[in-house]
């Protein structure tokens, strides 16, 4: 059972659909790991329906309509199977890592850390797998701007609380943080940055100038 | 959980009581009988009920053309005739599944019309109630009638709010730049909506 969970804000604006798609896609998977924000996210959305039976309707043409009837034969392109709660991994991640984490291509940062960029095509957000070897830290850090991080394998601890599979966490660009990965078991976690990350300790302050966003 | 607790509290407290789960609104009905006899009727009945908001959702915030706002209507249309199969009346209402429908196909518009491209369409981001316990489904339905319910009690200003958010996608900051409003008036509008809605959420 996830204990951390997007704000309020951010499932209603995951439901209106207005999250850049990378920020939509953390939160997504998310949900498929959380029901109760499913619940919170399927009644969001039937907010959005009853704005929609409200609106003032703009007349529509009868061309229009026969038009579709014309088209209601034309072939499917292909059968959308929707995405389904809790498989090992979301299946969104599974599309956009085309397989397992084993098929990944880890860049190493430092001695416990990895990090592995997944495309979403957005070009204001890094959208990263990042791997902390167990019971290792990832040195103190900041951002330019806000980080949402979802786990997805072990969990880490930064002082605060511990974080779990599922678990989601926002943290703005104020922030300063150094996360170390429970004992047992490699932790990976999905980072969505709109910055790069910045080391703020002296021993690793040198390699902020290769720190750069790999945004796409 | 806490929330249920408290949410049931509610319901008994209103006299909430819905023996089932099913729907028996005109459009919900409607969707079933395209879904399970390919109606042809009901659809144009459908159409001709749902097509001018969809139309009018385009057009929100006027960012489509009213030749783009067509095509959306097209295929959102399309869409429903596609998968009405998977329309369960005890889940969802007609207006909300058409909703999620609208505004997917609405993003992905966008997203083509800047060029923008990614491997995610906003289907795939879109997560679905599946296989959730009867009770569960049962509640979050009719915590989702009694949504629809308040809807029309809402103050005009945290209505607008919420067109501004849902019907027109702006994001909490750029409904409060166009309304020339502080942030976090937006904010403490929006949330007392959606606590008169009585949307189970959070307390944050």
């Amino acid at each position: 059972m996830t204990k951390h969970h997007p704000s309020n804000d951010c499932l209603m604006e995951h439901a209106a659909g207005s999250l850049p798609v990378a920020q939509a896609a953390c939160v997504s998977a998310h949900l498929s790991y959380c029901e109760r924000c499913r619940r919170t996210d399927s009644q969001l959305k039937t907010v959005g329906g009853a704005l929609l039976e409200r609106l003032d309707p703009v007349p529509v043409s009868e061309a229009l309509l026969d038009t579709v009837l014309a088209r209601l034969e034309d072939p499917v392109p292909l059968t959308y199977t929707g995405q389904t709660a809790a498989a090992e991994l979301p299946s969104l991640l599974q599309r956009l890592i085309n397989g397992d984490f084993s098929q990944l291509v880890w860049k190493r940062i430092t001695k416990s850390l990895s990090i592995s960029y997944l495309s979403t095509g957005d070009t204001n957000y890094e959208f990263a797998l990042y791997r902390i070897a167990a019971g290792g830290r990832i040195p103190e850090h900041t951002h330019g701007g806000g980080e949402m991080t979802l786990v997805l394998e072990g969990g880490f601890s930064d002082g605060r609380d511990s974080y779990h599979p599922g678990d989601f966490i926002y943290r703005d660009a104020e922030d300063t943080h150094a996360p170390v990965a429970l004992d047992g078991e490699d932790c990976i976690c999905l980072a969505v940055l709109d910055a790069p990350l910045r080391f703020t300790g002296w021993k690793y302050r040198w390699l902020n100038p290769f720190q750069q966003l790999h945004a796409g | 959980m806490v929330e249920n607790k408290s949410d049931s509290e509610t319901d008994s407290g209103r006299g909430w009581s819905v023996p089932t789960g099913r729907r028996t609104d005109e459009w919900s009905e409607c969707l079933v009988q395209i879904g399970d006899n390919s109606d042809r009727a009901a659809f144009t009945r459908f159409f001709r009920h749902f097509a001018p908001l969809i139309k009018a959702f385009a057009l929100a915030g006027s960012s489509l053309s009213a030749a783009h706002a067509d095509e959306l209507v097209q295929e959102v249309m399309l869409k429903v005739w596609q998968k009405a199969g998977g329309f369960n009346p005890e889940k969802a209402a007609a207006s909300t599944w058409i909703y999620t429908i609208a505004r997917n196909c609405r993003t992905d518009m966008f997203r083509r019309l800047q060029k923008f491209d990614t491997p995610l369409a906003a289907d795939d981001l879109n997560i679905e109630l599946e296989g959730e316990e009867p009770f569960t489904v049962l509640h979050t339905r009719r915590g989702s009638d009694r949504i629809r319910d308040l809807m029309g009690q809402l103050p005009p200003d945290q209505a607008q709010i919420l067109a501004k958010v849902y019907m027109e996608g702006k994001s909490h900051s750029e409904a409060a730049a166009e309304l020339d409003l502080p942030l976090g008036t937006v904010k403490s509008r929006v949330r007392l909506a959606i606590q008169k809605l009585q949307v189970q959420m959070d307390r944050q």
